[in-house]
């Protein structure tokens, strides 16, 4: 449905081309496989870091640092997966930002102004959250444009009518006990917060590998005619996966919301855009095709856990302060073409081996 | 005289221009101070600046491609301009061109990586917003540049005559210049061909490598010149020049007609788009309605052209297969 640019598909046709052909793939020795997958490189990526930092700036490795860098890396994670979820399809949602900000808000406005408890609150906020999403995917699916512009359009329409009824304020009275949960730490070292991204990573990935729903977002993402002709109904599948992502947007803002101990309109930014970068950030390093149809949830985690150390670090270093969106850019950019010449690897490598 | 005229309704620029003629006569009737030479005079600048924006994004629209990066672009040209001014002493001239140059290096750098690449535009320029977002705030340290020659500023808030105001010159030549180059010359027949069917672009012997790049280049160019615009009507080279862009550009376009997938923008009807934003911008003010609304009111814009085009798409198709 979501209708290529010719540049794109020709793109995809010369992408299948390259791709490594699956047999001489699995024909490979068992080590030499895992150390070529996306997986390994990453977390060898985070452990090089990791010491790099620890053995350069003396906060890094304190307990108190690894406890904040989970707190942000937590909800990081949450928005990739957001973004991930979506990207399965072969489209995206630029409005994560918004409806993040949208739950978090109605959670706000159900504490204060309704007056309901914390859980009914949490539920309310996470079925906004999963409304607009429905809204999203029923836009694109019966439309037959690109999840591009039309969820360009309702992040300006989403976050501008969240402005106009808060008038733009903040919700700060919120029950102690979210900012006490943000402030949990397990062991002294982990954040609560990050457990909740664990978790729900875990519940992505049983929903891929073991129910029939995952199977058919993979199935419709990857080629959605077929699809179709085998009786997945892509349309609903597509908006399932739209609501799933709204969803996942109000966890990560509710995470915001216990970081920080308040629901403020501008906590992603103008529009919800500086959601933007870390929600493609973690699904791109983590190896999720953006043409639709291959995932990986573990990836993800990893990419987000990659940036948010490497963003940290920076700041140890203070070198990060104003430079720190180069850094990311490029590290988008060094992701994106590192993934492009490691394809091009098992192409030759399974060439060899056959 | 009747044919004439089906051919006009039929054009990309006649629904648009219909529009703004409405609106304007209905919008006059409720307040006349709208049609004021002063009124007019700000619908004129707001419009200057925008239509140069939106013709950043129609070129890449054009090769059925997108530009995340034009508000990043666009505010790095601006700064480096303004800093040239006040830090080195650059005469207004010559920092103009130094920011334009930088606008074009920044679009061949997107082109370049697009085209030998071959990863899609939207991450690239959503790796490259950020890369020339941070180099933005990393040279300003987020703090604006407050030292704008008197020149300068009087070109961004003095007028030629009339309600016209000289922002409105460089924004018509940009115009004409589009136009000119879209429909008249090699390179934009190169770049509709392209993002029409590359497929077919390319078995003609069109490069499709140099045309993207070249593309990109245009974008760059006038999303720099918009940019400087900005600090010249502000008189202040902002670092947050650039990050309210993205919808923006994308909706004037659209409403003017422009096929997303590539291969068909229309630079009047685009131009027209830009009027319609300034005019529904103006209504908001006029009437006392929350000026937080005109987000929500572009988006419900976009939505609603995508959906028209997207009908007009269907119309025609199925009057070329009937006749």
């Amino acid at each position: 449905m979501d209708a290529p640019t010719p540049i794109e598909s020709s793109q995809a046709a010369s992408d299948a081309k390259r791709a490594p052909p699956s047999i001489a793939w699995t024909e490979l020795p068992a080590p030499a496989r895992m150390l070529l997958t996306n997986e390994f490189g990453l977390i060898a990526l985070i452990a090089i870091f990791g010491a790099i930092f620890a053995l350069g700036t003396p906060g890094f490795g304190s307990q108190f640092n690894l406890y904040t860098l989970g707190r942000t890396m937590a909800i990081d994670i949450m928005i990739g997966f957001s973004m991930m979820v979506v990207i399965v399809t072969g489209g995206l949602n630029l409005s994560v930002g918004a409806i993040g900000v949208c739950a978090a808000m109605g959670m706000g406005w159900l504490l204060e102004r309704v007056g309901l408890p914390l859980p009914l609150a949490i539920v309310g906020a996470l079925a906004l959250g999963g409304a607009l999403g429905a809204v999203n995917g029923a836009l694109i699916v019966r439309s037959g444009l690109h999840s591009f512009i039309i969820t360009l359009a309702t992040m300006s329409v989403f976050f501008g009518v969240m402005v106009f009824i808060t008038r733009a304020q903040a919700f700060r009275d919120l029950p102690p006990e979210i900012s006490a949960f943000g402030k949990m730490r397990i062991e002294g070292y982990v954040s609560a917060l990050l457990i909740v991204s664990v978790v729900v990573g875990l519940g992505l990935m049983a929903l891929y590998r073991l129910t029939p729903l995952g199977r058919d977002m993979l199935a419709a993402g990857a080629k959605a005619a077929a699809a179709e002709l085998s009786g997945v109904r892509v349309g609903r599948i597509f908006v399932i996966c739209h609501i799933l992502s709204g969803i996942l947007a109000g966890v990560a803002a509710i995470m915001l919301v216990a970081r920080t101990g308040a629901a403020i309109p501008s906590m992603a930014g103008d529009l919800g855009q500086d959601w933007l970068l870390p929600a493609f950030l973690g699904p791109v390093l983590g190896g999720t095709a953006l043409a639709g149809g291959r995932v990986s949830v573990f990836g993800a985690f990893l990419g987000s856990v990659l940036v948010s150390e490497l963003t940290n670090g920076l700041l140890q270093y203070r070198i990060g302060e104003f430079w720190l969106q180069t850094w990311l850019g490029l590290l988008l950019l060094l992701a994106v073409l590192m993934d492009l010449a490691r394809r091009s690897l098992l192409t030759r490598m399974g060439s060899l081996a056959r | 005289m009747t044919a004439a005229f089906s051919r006009f309704l039929r054009t990309d620029w006649f629904g648009p221009l219909a529009i703004i003629v409405a609106a304007s006569i209905g919008i006059s009737i409720f307040d006349p101070s709208f049609l004021s030479p002063f009124n007019i005079q700000i619908l004129l600048l707001a419009a200057a600046v925008n239509c140069v924006i939106a013709m950043s994004q129609m070129v890449i629209i054009a090769i059925g491609q997108m530009n995340l990066a034009i508000g990043a672009i666009g505010g790095l040209s601006a700064i480096c301009f303004a800093g040239l001014m006040q830090v080195w002493g650059f005469p207004p001239i010559l920092a103009a061109a130094a920011g334009l140059a930088i606008g074009v290096a920044a679009g061949l750098i997107n082109g370049y990586l697009i085209a030998r690449t071959g990863i899609s535009a939207f991450i690239i320029t959503l790796a490259s917003l950020s890369i020339f977002k941070g180099a933005d705030l990393g040279i300003t340290r987020a703090q604006p540049f407050y030292n704008i020659p008197a020149s300068v500023k009087a070109f961004g808030n003095t007028t030629i005559i009339g309600p016209i105001p000289w922002l409105a010159l460089p924004a018509a030549l940009i115009v004409a210049g589009m136009w000119y180059l879209l429909y008249r010359q090699r390179i934009g027949r190169y770049i509709l061909a392209v993002g029409g069917n590359a497929n077919a672009a390319e078995l003609s012997g069109i490069s499709i490598a140099r045309t993207v790049i070249s593309a990109h280049a245009i974008s760059g160019f006038l999303a720099a010149l918009a940019g400087i615009m900005l600090v010249a009507r502000l008189q202040l080279g902002q670092p947050s020049i650039g990050d309210d862009w993205l919808i923006l550009s994308f909706a004037a376009p659209v409403i003017g007609g422009a096929a997303l997938s590539g291969g068909h923008v229309s630079v009047f009807g685009t131009s027209f788009g830009v009027v319609i934003v300034a005019i529904i911008t103006q209504a908001l003010v006029i009437f006392h309605i929350d000026p937080y609304f005109v987000e929500v009111v572009l988006g419900l814009l976009i939505l609603w052209a995508v959906g028209v085009n997207r009908l007009r798409e269907v119309r025609f198709q199925n009057v070329a297969r009937a006749a």
